[in-house]
């Protein structure tokens, strides 16, 4: 087993626990929580395997939604996302030879901001908007996908810059 | 023909993507709060044990509050056992054996209701699907339509799937959650539902026009087979926009403070089967 797989089964571990058992227990206002574990989708190579990302994804969504009581809508949410991931990063990312490259603060810090924008407003627009299958009320759904995005994004952008610090050598 | 089939396997992804999302939204339309899959919700032993573990850990956080809870609560209990002894001893004292007789039947025969204690090891407040988890299951006699009542006797919801240790329970704050409830000075009765704005608010719908506001007045469960009467809701707060000319909308300030919910009373009607029985059997 490569270094990068151990990498990858470690995030998709940490994030699952990260999600249920802290973020989830924080709603502020009643109406925001933190939606981090797309944080995922963010830390993967460029040129990974898009089985792996969509099934992976799937997987994740699928156990989130085992965990809160919300059959299928964490699942098809991330799965969509998933499934356009590569073509948004190409918005975003230079792609020729790239394939290894792992998007964070300390590779290519305005790149990966605009990148994390998009991927959490698209990820939390397509989830409370299927969300609101059950429960239609077009004022509060928007409210949510603003709110949620805000909390969310810096907190994505803030753990990224703790955890894989840019190496003094490369300043 | 082979342009064809290159296409197919470097786009087969996309197929994956298709399936997968389809999949994801057959679980979404189908899902039916009423006949949940044991699997796939956190009624689930693993999932349910994995949140007990962490709920362990937060619980101990607050045993200083909860004991201080508990220990008003028995002061309360403990007074009005004093006050029904003296009820008893005045009405047993009384002149004809008769009443004496029916009394004492009534109060060492069993209660109509029991109650088993649960924790809540989950709890979500966010968003269109709010469902509680409790730590008991069928192997400590919870069955699904049962009522569930927080520790300070207000109206938690109802338990809609079992597993053998944990449960899961739909709350009043979830859209597809009823429940028929009357006003306490006054016979009429209406139902209780959430509009998904805020967990500490209810609205009581389909009351008649003519009946009155008066902020603060007590909303009370009505008749049903799933609560005894006269558990509290909650208390008149607002009046509310009503879908319809011809009934009242109250918004309702609720008894139960869901973002502090830790201990539960699972109510048993030990008479639910015979009435069960009997309604259905008017059925055949």
């Amino acid at each position: 087993m490569k270094l990068s797989n151990i990498y990858e089964i470690v995030l998709f571990v940490t994030l699952i626990l990260l999600q249920t058992l802290l973020l989830n227990r924080i709603t502020l206002f009643g109406i925001v929580t933190p939606v981090f574990y797309i944080y995922f989708l963010l830390k993967l190579p460029v040129g990974r395997n898009l089985y792996f990302v969509i099934f992976s994804a799937f997987l994740m969504g699928l156990i989130i939604d085992i965990f809160f009581n919300t059959p299928g809508m964490n699942a098809a949410a991330i799965t969509i996302v998933a499934a356009f991931r590569k073509s948004i990063m190409g918005l975003f990312f230079e792609r020729e030879g790239y394939d290894d490259f792992v998007p964070g603060m300390n590779t290519a810090v305005g790149p990966f901001v605009r990148f994390t924008i998009f991927m959490v407003l698209l990820h939390l627009t397509l989830l409370f908007f299927i969300e609101s299958f059950t429960l239609f009320n077009l004022k509060n759904t928007l409210l949510r996908i603003v709110t949620s995005s805000i909390v969310t994004i810096p907190l994505i952008i803030g753990f990224d810059s703790l955890i894989f610090r840019r190496k003094p050598s490369e300043q | 023909m082979r342009n064809l089939f290159n296409f197919i396997i470097r786009n087969s992804h996309w197929l994956l993507a298709v399936l997968l999302v389809a999949f994801s939204f057959y679980l979404v339309f189908t899902y039916n709060p009423y006949q949940r899959s044991v699997y796939l919700t956190s009624a689930n032993n693993v999932t349910g044990w994995f949140y007990s573990l962490s709920k362990d850990v937060a619980s101990f956080f607050h045993l200083k509050k909860n004991n201080q809870f508990l220990l008003e609560r028995s002061a309360e209990l403990e007074r009005e056992i004093l006050v029904l002894n003296e009820r008893i001893a005045i009405l047993t004292a009384a002149d004809s054996a008769e009443v004496k007789a029916f009394v004492n039947d009534s109060i060492s025969s069993h209660s109509q209701f029991d109650f088993i204690p649960a924790e809540v090891v989950n709890l979500s407040f966010s968003g269109a699907n709010n469902f509680i988890t409790i730590n008991k299951g069928s192997r400590q006699g919870v069955r699904p339509d049962m009522g569930v009542i927080s520790a300070n006797g207000g109206v938690v919801g109802v338990v809609v799937s079992v597993a053998s240790r944990f449960s899961v329970v739909i709350p009043v704050i979830n859209p597809k959650f009823r429940l028929s409830a009357k006003l306490k000075n006054s016979e009429n009765y209406g139902s209780i539902s959430w509009d998904g704005t805020n967990i500490r608010d209810a609205q009581l719908q389909e009351l008649p026009k003519h009946e009155a506001f008066h902020k603060g007045d007590t909303v009370l469960t009505s008749f049903s087979r799933i609560f005894p009467k006269n558990v509290i809701i909650g208390f008149v707060d607002s009046e509310g926009r009503s879908k319809d000319d011809n009934f009242n909308t109250f918004n309702i300030q609720l008894a139960t403070n869901f973002y502090r919910l830790q201990n539960v009373l699972v109510i048993n009607d030990t008479y639910y089967e015979e009435q069960k029985q009997l309604e259905d059997s008017m059925w055949q």
